[in-house]
């Protein structure tokens, strides 16, 4: 049997007491003795006259001490339990550690509570009972686990922080979470050590290369898991696993093809008929019923027209179910914009096809589209003083063999304020002149051609940094296609002295095939065979197109197809684009500063929330000082520079449930025991637990009725 | 060698005597000067009435004055009167010491009272020639002084009197039994007491003496706070005899007290009514002198007779 409250604080009215105690002691009379004749005429009429005595003023005060305390206690909701749970009884004094798991799957819900409500529920109960010599300590289970307080907190503050604790959007990490509570229990005297896990048992959050080793804790830790996962609870039957959006260039309209990936969490079960539907900037544009299989995900695209070049603001959707944390995925789509790039010929010729620049050109726009992202322009060197170099991104010198006079220092002038510089060698190309005049913008110095016969092994390209940004989206088919490629004539290069590079892509004979620098502001990429056909075969191959754009894109930089814009929740964005950051608009409204890494990088770590982020310039007046940052709002009329969106890791919405074996294996050498939430009471309020708050009004109504009997009798 | 505390308390019993003598002469002197002028006169002959002159009467008892407005011989007739001899019975028990707790100027105790009262009684007595003798008692009789009439005992008594320091429970019946025997035929006994007897039967002791032909008075002395319970707060009322002490509000037993109160003295009245004792109630916040008057007044109705 225990007795809990709902409103501890209440409980601070029972000092009430005193007032009466104050007024029975204020009012209290000596007692005098007097010697007196006629002692046994008061002894029998003392015996005669109980009828008419005055009122008990020991009654009066049980009477009012009983009013104040009923009062007291029936403010403070006392829930009256007849079951008491021995799990929280310890026989000596025992330190615990509760972690309570805030992921996003502990929202689902269950008869109108979440899973994470019933559970803080739990905590509150089980914390209450507790004797007061116990110590208690807790961390949080979600991404990244981490420790919400330590010994020494009193009953009050606990259930302070447990109210004030939000479920999260984050993923279980139930490993580093019962870390944090060892590395808590160490601290603690206390010969009995016990942890509390407080979880709905997804598989996703006990990844065995996050527990950490319990066997060498002396004394073995009690490890207790409280599950939360009733088989009577709501289901979450389906979640948008992820949302791609990109362009169609095959049509001359631009149109946004989003395609959602949705995954039936039912198993075995077909989900019929299942709504998804399209939401873009607010308003519900498509809708849409599925069959979705069990197993393997089911894709939904929608394709829209692209009205303006503005950024594209949506979310996917699908029907309800008891998690609709994992029912909408949100996605920010930045229109493409034009990347005029400079393809300086160097070999032209009268038959197209023999041109230096005729697959080049096709592959940056692949059908002379309007509506394509890269708009290249052919010049001969001829051409090249005329034109205006401010309005390209990229220029590209294929196969060039002199510039005209003086013209690198234009370029270098180019490259110095963050243009980008791509060059490929080809037969006109002078090594002289090259390392000559073009020594500032490139680190390397060109050796000799080196060329292979018929019949002889041709070059092949080696992918080396699969991680780098322009290669990165290529898959392990597409890499494999691109190690394929022949290559007949390449040229050698050795590095300058004092001079940094990165060769991301080399050839087979060791060689760099694309030496990488930077110069100022800009890039210089330095692709050591031709783009045309002359020296390999690279140009016919599929892969060419987009290894291509991706590298001219790079070489740009600025532009938003680099730059990684969905993230999940808890991840952090790094600023890669052009201009300053400032602030970002959460979804939630609030505007927030980027943190500044290692002197130059905008980082913005605030990502617990899912949705739309929005990146505001840096303005005067918020660059000021990181404090004011926070309370600052954007220059009136200034326009987001950057979005990106934040959803989340549906690994957590997957059902799959940790097994009492699979728990035992993982906390090896720990004593586990698994109870569940509803055969405990501390959770279930309607088994065995009674509110006290009407009883507790009555008495201090009876004691009040008391109390003015008595004193109406006077 | 003569000790020194002795000395002191023998002092203190001077002037105690002395204080009492002069209270009682001061009271008896006044009351008699004012309501019996010629008693003094002579208590033995008493003019009762006159009678045709006989052959063998007393020629000297010719009232000469009516012969010389009648011109008939007319002799006077006087009672005869006798000395009586009275016992004053005083009460000293340790109920008779009640001292109130908040005293007022001027006031006198119970013990005082009483004291005064039976020292004026005894000096009135011996004053008309009568003789006056002293019971002190408690549970038993303490002192006896038996009755005489020399104008010099009325020292003895006011000696014993100022001696006597009240204590021991109250018996009536025992201090009875001690001197009955003793007291002369047809005398008076005044009984002065507070009449707190808790086995005692006094209808009894006042039957028996009354067989004896005993005329007896009682003066029923309380102090105004034993019969009106005043006090007020929570109070331990420790007893002047033996009884065990109580803790408790008077406010809660007042009404009852009084009733009880009230009906003991019903009660005595009518037992002395029916014995045909003279049962004077007293508080100490009346006067002395109403008694005293009250005596006088009652003898000489009783003379008349």
């Amino acid at each position: 049997m225990s007795l809990n409250f709902i409103s501890p604080l209440f409980l601070l009215g029972l000092l009430g007491i005193g007032l009466p105690v104050l007024v029975h002691l204020l009012t209290k009379r000596q007692v005098t003795h007097i010697k007196f004749s006629a002692v046994y005429l008061l002894r029998s009429s003392h015996k005669r006259s109980i009828r008419r005595s005055r009122p008990n003023r020991w009654l009066l005060l049980l009477f009012r001490c009983l009013a104040v305390a009923g009062l007291s206690l029936s403010l403070a909701h006392p829930i009256f339990s007849f079951t008491g749970n021995e799990v929280f009884l310890a026989s000596k004094p025992a330190a615990n550690v509760f972690i309570l798991d805030d992921s996003y799957s502990m929202r689902l819900a269950v008869d109108g509570k979440s899973r994470f409500e019933l559970a803080a529920d739990y905590l509150t109960n089980a914390i209450g009972e507790m004797p007061a010599s116990n110590a208690v300590g807790l961390a949080l289970a979600s991404t990244p686990a981490r420790r919400l307080q330590g010994w020494g907190a009193d009953r009050q503050t606990l259930g302070q922080k447990i109210e004030s604790t939000q479920v999260s959007f984050a993923t279980t990490q139930i490993g580093p979470a019962v870390k944090e509570a060892l590395d808590l229990l160490e601290s603690s005297p206390q010969e009995i050590k016990r942890i509390f896990i407080l979880t709905d048992l997804a598989k996703n959050g006990w990844t065995e290369e996050e527990f950490p080793e319990i066997l060498s804790h002396v004394p073995p830790v009690n490890i207790n898991v409280v599950d939360f996962s009733p088989e009577s609870s709501g289901t979450n039957r389906a979640a948008i696993q992820g949302v791609e959006v990109g362009q169609e260039f095959l049509a001359n309209r631009r149109t946004v093809r989003i395609k959602a990936k949705i995954a039936n969490l039912l198993p075995e079960k077909l989900l019929s008929r299942l709504p998804v539907s399209l939401w873009v900037d607010g308003k519900k544009i498509k809708d849409r019923w599925i069959e979705a299989l069990s197993g393997p995900t089911s894709e939904v695209e929608f394709s829209i027209p692209l009205q303006e070049d503005g950024p594209l603001e949506g979310r996917v959707e699908i029907g309800e179910d008891a998690l609709n944390e994992d029912n909408r995925r949100y996605f920010i789509y930045q229109p493409k914009q034009k990347l005029n790039v400079l393809i300086v010929d160097g070999d032209p010729d009268t038959v197209a096809h023999q041109s230096e620049t005729f697959y080049l050109e096709r592959a940056l726009n692949p059908f002379a589209a309007s509506t394509a992202d890269i708009e290249p322009t052919i010049s001969t060197l001829a051409e090249l003083p005329r034109r205006d170099l401010g309005k390209f991104s990229v220029i590209l010198l294929c196969n060039v063999n002199e510039l005209p006079f003086d013209y690198e220092r234009q370029i270098e002038k180019f490259v110095l304020q963050g243009g980008g510089l791509i060059v490929s060698l080809g037969d006109k190309v002078d090594p002289g002149f090259f390392n000559e005049k073009l020594g500032a913008l490139f680190p390397v110095t060109l050796d000799a051609l080196n060329q292979v016969g018929a019949g002889h092994e041709p070059f092949r390209m080696k992918l080396k940094d699969k991680k780098h940004p322009a290669l990165k989206v290529f898959g392990a088919k597409i890499r494999s296609q691109m190690e394929a490629i022949r290559f007949h004539s390449i040229f050698s290069s050795s590095p300058r002295e004092g001079k940094s590079l990165s060769v991301p892509i080399s050839f087979s004979n060791g060689t760099p095939a694309l030496i990488e620098s930077t110069y100022g502001e800009g890039k210089t990429i330095l692709f050591a065979s031709t783009l045309d056909r002359d020296w390999n075969e690279f140009p016919i191959q599929p892969t060419f197109l987009p290894w291509i754009q991706r590298w001219v894109k790079y070489a740009a930089r600025g532009l938003g197809a680099i730059t990684r814009k969905d993230l999940l929740i808890g991840e952090t964005y790094r600023w890669e684009d052009e201009g300053e950051p400032g602030l970002v608009e959460t979804p939630t409204g609030a505007f927030k500063a980027f943190t500044v890494a290692d002197g130059s990088a905008s980082l913005f770590k605030d990502t617990a929330i899912p949705g739309v982020y929005k990146v505001y310039p840096a303005s005067k007046n918020n660059l000021e000082s990181a404090s004011e940052r926070v309370s600052n709002r954007p220059d009136p009329g200034v326009s987001p520079i950057g979005f990106f969106t934040v959803n989340l890791d549906t690994e957590e919405s997957r059902p799959q449930k940790i097994s009492p074996e699979e728990i035992q294996q993982l906390l090896d050498g720990a004593s586990l025991k698994i109870i569940d939430s509803k055969d405990s009471m501390a959770a279930d309020p309607q088994d065995g637990n009674f509110p006290m708050a009407g009883p507790f009004l009555l008495l201090a109504a009876l004691a009040l009725l008391g109390e003015g009997w008595l004193v109406r009798r006077e | 060698m003569v000790d020194s505390s002795q000395l002191l308390k023998s002092s203190e019993l001077f002037s105690k005597v002395a204080l009492l003598k002069i209270r009682a002469k001061d009271l008896v002197e006044g009351l008699l000067s004012g309501h019996h002028k010629s008693r003094h006169k002579g208590s033995s002959v008493e003019f009762a009435e006159y009678k045709d002159y006989s052959p063998g009467d007393e020629i000297r008892h010719i009232d000469w004055k009516v012969v010389g407005k009648t011109d008939k011989y007319h002799v006077k007739q006087f009672e005869e009167s006798t000395n009586i001899k009275c016992t004053l019975m005083l009460d000293a028990s340790g109920s008779m010491d009640y001292q109130p707790p908040k005293k007022t100027s001027g006031e006198i105790s119970k013990w005082n009272y009483a004291q005064v009262l039976t020292a004026s009684l005894s000096y009135l007595f011996l004053k008309q020639f009568d003789a006056a003798g002293l019971v002190l008692f408690n549970d038993q009789a303490v002192r006896h002084i038996p009755p005489r009439s020399k104008p010099s005992h009325f020292q003895n008594i006011l000696n014993e009197l100022a001696a006597m320091e009240p204590s021991g429970n109250t018996g009536f019946g025992k201090a009875v039994g001690q001197v009955i025997e003793r007291l002369p035929g047809r005398s008076l006994a005044i009984l002065i007491s507070d009449l707190f007897f808790k086995h005692d039967d006094l209808e009894k002791n006042l039957k028996l003496m009354r067989a004896r032909g005993v005329e007896v008075v009682l003066f029923h002395v309380l102090h105004p706070d034993e019969t009106s319970l005043p006090f007020e707060g929570e109070i331990v009322f420790e007893s002047l005899e033996d009884d065990p002490p109580i803790g408790l509000d008077p406010y809660e037993i007042r009404e009852s007290y009084r009733e009880a109160i009230q009906n003991q003295i019903g009660a005595y009245k009518k037992t002395c009514a029916s014995l045909g004792v003279d049962y004077e109630f007293l508080q100490t916040s009346e006067p002395l002198e109403q008694a005293l008057s009250y005596y006088l007044l009652k003898r000489n109705s009783l003379n008349k007779q």
